[in-house]
């Protein structure tokens, strides 16, 4: 077993004893909820993909990003950081498994948005690419996971990052098209729209719950695994060059 | 609370340490490290000095205390050898290996122990936190569950491996402590007051354990400010204040070396003649209170007077005795006691 599955297993032990993990399934019906009824008031039906997909993607990236965060804060609070950087492990590896850990326990948010879609509005959305929407929430996933780590060395070098983990979800959610289409956007701000891999992903699930054939699933999921491998690599790095700068400051165990 | 069931191999009795030996052998070099912390979050800045100029040598299968109050730099120096701080001058090796060049490879032959509370997962059970830190050492599969196994049967958690460790008394979070430290099956093992907060039994079972440590072989780096702790467990110590090593001797050693201090207690005696006391030469400390008082001397031709004075004013309950590690340790860092400078 790898340290990455061991970390994975590791905070899927601990989520069911942290109630913050438990989040997404609280906050997923109720934006779903909003967005059913706003797309009912305007008359767009055609949106009720958007309204099961966003919600389904706004949990699981608060869940990572907030992960991201608290799992360095937490383990410094509590010593076990500075235990952690004095065993032989990379801690890359251990924060990515964590985070990817919540975000695919978050992946149940979409089953829980497509039945109040069901239930409440009587919206029963269709499957008809299984196997694609199983291999992009899969890789996306992971994609979250290597993006949101990013945070984490942020966090072991300013223990007062929070601020930045909050600020970072709406403009995210904005700039991938999770909310609204990525074409409804000013047109010098798409480019950097499809650097972002939640548009990506978002399209992807989206396609994957329309009826019409999916173009290019396989080279679409390719994008999202890459875009989160690049973040996890920055995330490493960036991590190694906080904890050098820590070492040499002595500021590892400052809360 | 020691098992003997499964106790690793016995590698090696330990050895007498022969000062001046090969710093190539040594399981920890220390050549004359400095730490000094910038306190950037105070107006104006500030510079602390937690280590100045430390150098010291711990020999392979020793066990070696650290004493010092809070704040000599005990822990800091840990810090510096498990490689979660640089130090800003001079070196530190660990099994020849340096603690800033060579991180990686120091990690991978060194086990870390903290006192209290911090560095255990309190959600999960004593299993569950062995696995997880035994796979941060690189254990996989059925060696790691064997080697979790074996370690909480070591101290005495078998019985509780499935409880959270939120639940566990001081002593027992310990325990499991010491089993996390020993998970990578270090060569070196540095406690940083492992025995802090624990109960006289506990602490005794603590000791027990450590002897164990050292018949096995491996390296001990102990820090502690109990003296008694020290006494029973370490070859050597060394006294630490104000980031300054002030020296490193067998636990023996100070005592003879510190043999010319000796303690005067007597009873009933008025403080008119206490004063008298402490004015001959070589009294070094002088503490009365009920009528009893204390008389600290430097050299034996001290303690002559001092008795032939008490004797002399009619004073007959007299007793002496030599100082225990702790009176040494306030010689040698003065008699500040325990406070944080």
């Amino acid at each position: 077993m790898s340290l990455f599955l061991v970390s994975l297993r590791f905070q899927l032990r601990l989520a069911p004893r942290s109630p913050g993990t438990l989040q997404v399934w609280a906050t997923a019906p109720l934006f779903t909820a909003v967005f059913l009824s706003i797309a009912e008031h305007a008359g767009r039906t055609d949106l009720t993909s958007y309204a099961i997909v966003a919600p389904t993607l706004m949990g699981q990236w608060a869940l990572a990003l907030g992960i991201a965060g608290e799992l360095i804060t937490e383990e410094r609070s509590q010593g076990t950081l500075e235990a952690m950087i004095a065993t032989p492990c990379r801690l890359s590896v251990v924060v990515v498994g964590r985070i990817c850990a919540v975000s695919l326990l978050g992946i149940t948010a979409m089953a829980e948005a497509w039945l109040v879609a069901g239930l409440g509005f009587g919206r029963w959305i269709a499957v008809p690419h299984p196997f694609v929407l199983g291999a992009a929430l899969l890789a996306n996933a992971a994609a979250m996971a290597g993006t949101a780590s990013i945070l984490s060395s942020l966090f072991v070098l300013m223990p007062s990052a929070r601020i930045v983990q909050n600020t970072l979800n709406y403009p995210l959610y904005l700039l991938s098209g999770v909310l609204v289409p990525l074409s409804t956007l000013p047109g010098w701000l798409r480019p950097f729209g499809r650097l972002v891999f939640l548009s990506w992903s978002a399209d992807l699930f989206r396609d994957a719950l329309d009826g019409a054939a999916v173009s290019g699933p396989a080279a679409r999921i390719a994008v999202v695994a890459l875009l989160g491998l690049s973040g996890y690599v920055i995330g490493a790095l960036l991590l190694a060059r906080v904890l050098r700068r820590v070492r040499r400051l002595g500021t590892l165990t400052h809360t | 609370m020691v098992s003997n069931a499964e106790q690793g191999p016995v590698r090696q009795e330990a050895p007498e340490y022969a000062p001046g030996g090969s710093a190539a052998t040594d399981a920890i070099v220390v050549e004359d490290v400095g730490r000094v912390y910038v306190d950037r979050r105070s107006r104006p800045t500030r510079e602390v000095t937690a280590l100045s100029g430390v150098s010291l040598r711990v020999a392979p299968g020793e066990v070696h205390g650290l004493l010092g109050p809070n704040g000599a730099g005990k822990t800091t120096l840990c810090k510096i050898l498990t490689t979660t701080l640089e130090p800003t001058t001079g070196s530190a090796r660990v099994l020849g290996r340096d603690v800033t060049g060579q991180s990686r490879a120091v990690r991978r032959s060194i086990g870390l122990v903290f006192g209290g509370d911090r560095g255990l997962y309190g959600r999960l059970s004593a299993r569950e936190n062995l696995w997880f830190w035994g796979a941060m050492y690189g254990l996989r599969r059925s060696r790691l569950r064997a080697r979790a196994e074996v370690l909480l049967e070591r101290v005495g958690l078998a019985d509780r491996a499935d409880s959270r460790v939120d639940t566990f008394s001081r002593g027992m979070k310990q325990r499991l402590h010491l089993a996390r430290g020993l998970v990578g099956d270090p060569r070196v093992l540095i406690l940083d007051e492992p025995t802090v907060g624990m109960d006289p039994v506990a602490a005794l079972d603590f000791r027990a354990l450590i002897g164990e440590l050292r018949r096995e072989g491996r390296t001990v780096l102990l820090t502690t400010h109990d003296m008694a702790e020290a006494e029973a467990v370490c070859d050597r110590v060394s006294l630490i204040d104000r980031g300054r090593l002030i020296m490193t001797e067998s636990t023996d050693a100070v005592g003879r070396l510190l043999s010319g201090y000796e303690r005067v207690v007597a009873d009933d005696v008025p403080a008119e003649l206490a004063r008298r006391v402490e004015a001959l030469d070589g009294v070094v400390a002088v503490r009365h209170e009920a009528g009893r008082v204390e008389v600290e001397t430097e050299q034996p031709s001290a303690t002559s007077a001092v008795l032939s004075v008490l004797a002399g004013a009619g004073v007959h309950r007299v007793s002496t005795a030599r100082p225990d590690l702790g009176e040494v340790y306030l010689h040698l860092v003065g008699r500040r006691g325990m406070a944080v400078t």
